[in-house]
């Protein structure tokens, strides 16, 4: 029984890094539209759309 | 399933309605053409069709509004956007001098509408970003302003159907948008959180049962504490926060006894921990935690979506106006005008300001501000305030009033103080919970003191034992968990609700009052009833009238329009107060009132029967006559039969004029009417009935109703009507029939029970388990295991509320549907 000491710590630790996981994911912007990334799948086309998120998330912080 | 809804009823392919007799217009799409019931939609069809997005009729699962006049959007309606002020007050640019602007949109229903507007905006050369939110209907939008111009943005959105409307620059998006951010991670870590410590705590439950050694649940407490504590303090913080500042201001809040309970649930167990004296309490705290965190999560979505008091003002007024210089007119956005400035309104605009007409007579249509429904005529001195719309005619105004000194936000203004008096049902429970504390507390103490004399080393566990067996977690938790579970059961059937509050008192309600205009009849009138001429063929005559009644912009054309087929009408002319006339195929039209038909013909024709009667006429002959009404809404006469049924009272006000409201009232049978009412007197005939004894519910549309929505004991608003109902009503009703609040009548005495169940529950467990807690006959670890089953019972209860047995609410907007069964039968 004496391996629960380890893997217990363990789960605890997985469950920190889930949380971080989904902190940054909020912060990117992950959860703001739930609504039309379900059709983007469903597009046969090239993506039109401009990159989003991630990459403007840096520009807003500059200037204000 | 919008496949289904669509093909079922044969009807438009752009909207769903269905396509009018003695109308033949069809589309492209994806090469097969399709019907359409209107050039409206016909154009919005072309335009997605033509941009190859007709992939938006496979996603979409709601169907859109028929478009109106949608064929006219272009950018020069919304010109005055591109002046700098405009960028200057609305926008704001980033480094990469890319401006950002928020603009509500009109109309957005799913997330097809998203996708839509991203691929037919987005597209434009310039448009960096656009996102839609679904939820709100505002559309986030980074665009170079000199690359497309914001007036191309907004024309290419209002040519979808989505008319755009400029939000006002407050911090309340951003604010939203970070709040809502922040309950996301409460609510994660909440519940991550309960999972691993309710996994601790389930080892040591069977571990009792299995002789788990004293080493290893010495193990599962501490790791149980090292995770929950940090836990419930972080996710916890809202309700901390919300009660100490009640304290301060020195008054027992709701989260007062919650926030006490998780504390010292929280602080008994670090101590019974430390100390090694029993079992903790931490999976029951996380778990309060979390489940109180969702009830919060659904409170604040529902709250934030019914839109803000600015925008609903930006709704009502003009996107532009045209202002009178010395050097000629120009168009200026609103945020430029200032008193004293002359601009001219013509037919088919809204007046911007208050102000008093120099020159000119209009007919004014003052709906929105009085709910009378026909156009009143305004000449040279006499005022015309912002928000009514110019039917005929055209006018010089001198402004006199703008933006918060408007009538129209003076309207805005009564509401907030109307709010005020509503009784407030949370202050009693919140008085109810703080006196069960203060009960518990005391219990607590009184059985520490006595077993202290007895037997000190039982003090503790006693003492811990009553306060967790009888923690109000489960009578905390009883009625948020009900009525979060019921919003969504209510969002399925239609109805939002943000207040509620109301679920409570909806079943106690005596009386009902009902709105007439926009609420138990449609916003637009219809065409009821052709009686053609000998030898003339009723359907020629529908097209002639929709064709001759283009050129109006007086309500009763809207019964024409769908039988417009688009045909070249010459010499079109709309005679103020009197009817259309026009040239067709070489012919000579007069449509309109008798009196000025009649001065064609050598007889004065009289009106074959009851009602609103349009004649057609060439110099020669009568040829038709049109009955007009404004339709009742689908499920009205269920509504009215449904609340009679269970012994309330109905009565009927309208601003609307005497004859209109009785007939009303006649085809109803509603016996109590009250016509020709200004909002006040509305107010007061609440207020009259609520004297007597009577609780009030309101059944309204519109901004002339909103004072009366927040005098009632519980209101309920149309969603379809001007916005700013929506933020004051109670409940929400979505999409065009009535049936949903029939539907609201019959659930709300289910929430009503669970939540009374759940209370009696609760109430019943914790005073039964108190004394035999305080008799020491419970043990911590019994008490944490019957807190957390009884917390669960509670919940499990209130989620059957979320589940509405069998219904589906119809597409909004979409048509009458029969083959959608009505949420009445099955609700009642």
């Amino acid at each position: 029984m004496n391996i629960i000491y380890v893997l217990i710590p363990l789960s605890v630790v997985l469950m920190v890094l889930a949380i971080a996981f989904f902190f940054w994911a909020v912060r990117n912007d992950q959860f703001d539209d739930l609504d039309t990334p379900a059709l983007d799948i469903l597009d046969e086309d090239e993506p039109t759309d401009p990159p989003r998120s991630n990459g403007d998330a840096g520009k807003d912080e500059c200037g204000h | 399933m919008t496949e289904a809804v669509r093909h079922e009823h044969g009807g438009c392919w752009h909207c769903g309605e269905p396509v009018p007799a003695g109308v033949d217009i069809r589309a492209e799409i994806d090469g097969q053409p399709r019907a359409m019931c209107c050039h409206g939609c016909q154009t919005v069809a072309r335009l997605i069709d033509s941009a190859g997005l007709n992939r938006y009729y496979d996603f979409r699962d709601a169907l859109p509004e028929r478009p109106e006049q949608a064929a006219e959007a272009s950018s020069r309606d919304f010109l005055a956007w591109d002046r700098p002020a405009v960028l200057d007050h609305y926008a704001h640019a980033d480094c990469d001098r890319l401006y950002r602007l928020t603009l509500v949109l009109e109309n957005v229903h799913c997330a097809a509408c998203a996708w839509l507007i991203q691929r037919f905006v987005g597209a434009l050369a310039g448009v960096a970003e656009i996102r839609v939110d679904v939820a709100d209907g505002r559309a986030h939008v980074r665009f170079d302003p000199e690359r497309c111009a914001l007036s191309e943005i907004a024309a290419r959105l209002a040519a979808l159907g989505y008319r755009p409307h400029l939000d006002s620059p407050q911090a309340g998006v951003a604010r939203n948008q970070t709040e809502r951010r922040q309950m996301l991670k409460y609510i994660v870590v909440a519940g991550l959180g309960m999972m691993q410590v309710m996994s601790f705590a389930l080892s040591n439950y069977i571990g009792a049962w299995q002789d788990i050694d004293q080493q290893t649940e010495r193990f599962f407490h501490v790791i149980s504490m090292i995770v929950a504590v940090p836990v419930a303090l972080y996710a916890g913080q809202i309700f901390y926060k919300s009660a100490w500042r009640t304290l301060l201001q020195r008054r027992m809040g709701m989260d007062v006894p919650v926030a006490a309970a998780m504390l010292l649930a929280l602080f008994s167990s670090i101590v019974i921990t430390v100390l090694d004296a029993g079992e903790p309490y931490f999976d029951s705290v996380v778990m309060f935690i979390f489940f109180l965190l969702l009830g919060r999560y659904a409170v604040l979505v529902a709250r934030q979506n019914a839109g803000q008091l600015q925008s609903a003002l930006a709704r009502s007024l003009p996107v532009q106006t045209r202002r009178l210089t010395d050097t000629g007119a120009e168009m200026v956005a609103l945020i430029e005008l200032a008193s004293g400035d002359r601009v001219q309104v013509s037919a088919g605009e809204t007046v911007p300001a208050d102000g008093r007409i120099e020159t000119g007579t209009v007919m004014v249509d003052e709906s929105l501000l009085s709910g009378e429904s026909i156009p009143r005529r305004r000449s040279a001195g006499e005022r015309a305030l912002a928000g009514s719309l110019v039917r005929e005619g055209q006018m010089t105004l001198e402004i006199e009033e703008l933006g918060q000194s408007t009538i129209l936000s003076g309207i805005v203004r009564l509401l907030d103080q109307a709010r005020t008096f509503k009784p407030r049902m949370a202050r009693m429970a919140d008085r109810l919970a703080s006196w069960f504390v203060a009960f518990v507390l005391t219990g607590a103490t009184v059985s520490g003191l006595v077993w202290w004399q007895i037997d000190p080393t039982m003090a503790l566990p006693v003492v811990l034992a009553v306060l967790v067996v009888s923690c109000p977690c489960a009578l905390a938790l009883g009625t948020p968990v009900a009525l979060a579970a019921a919003a969504r059961g209510f969002a399925r059937l239609g109805v939002l609700i943000t207040r509620p509050d109301s679920l409570e008192l909806l079943p106690n309600i005596t009386h009902v009052v009902l709105d007439k205009t926009g609420t138990l009849t449609r916003p637009d009138m219809r065409m009821a009833e052709v009686r053609a001429a000998a030898g003339v063929d009723p359907d020629r005559a529908r097209v002639l009238a929709g064709r001759l009644e283009r050129v109006s912009r007086h309500p009763v054309a809207t019964a024409f329009a769908r039988y417009d087929d688009g045909a070249a009408v010459t010499a079109a002319e709309a005679v103020t107060a009197a009817g259309v006339a026009g040239t067709v195929d070489g012919v000579e039209y007069r449509l309109g009132k008798p009196g000025f038909v009649g001065e064609w013909l050598s007889a004065h024709p009289t009106e074959p029967g009851e009602g609103q009667w349009i004649a057609l006429a060439t110099r020669e002959r009568l040829l038709a006559w049109f009955r007009v009404d404004s339709p009742l809404r689908d499920g009205a006469h269920e509504l009215v039969a449904q609340l009679k049924a269970r012994g309330l009272e109905v009565w009927l006000a309208s601003g609307d004029r005497r004859e209109n409201v009785e007939a009303v009232a006649r085809s109803l049978a509603i016996d109590q009417v009250r016509s020709a009412c200004s909002p006040a007197a509305k107010l007061d005939l609440v207020r009259e009935l609520q004297a007597s004894g009577a609780r009030v519910a309101m059944v309204g549309d519109g901004i002339n109703d909103a004072p009366v929505l927040a005098g009632a004991d519980v209101a309920l608003a149309l969603a379809e009507g001007a916005d700013i109902a929506r933020t004051q009503a109670d409940l929400v009703v979505t999409g065009k029939d009535l049936s949903r609040v029939s539907a609201a009548f019959a659930l709300a005495p289910r929430v009503r029970r669970i939540v009374r169940q759940n209370l009696a529950w609760a109430f019943s467990y914790n005073i039964t388990a108190l004394p035999f807690a305080a008799a020491g006959f419970v043990p911590p670890w019994l008490a944490a295991i019957g807190m957390s089953a009884s917390s669960l019972l509670v919940v499990m209860n209130g989620q059957r509320l979320g589940r509405v047995r069998g219904k589906r609410p119809k597409v909004p907007g979409a048509a009458p549907d029969p083959a959608t069964p009505s949420p009445v039968g099955s609700g009642a």
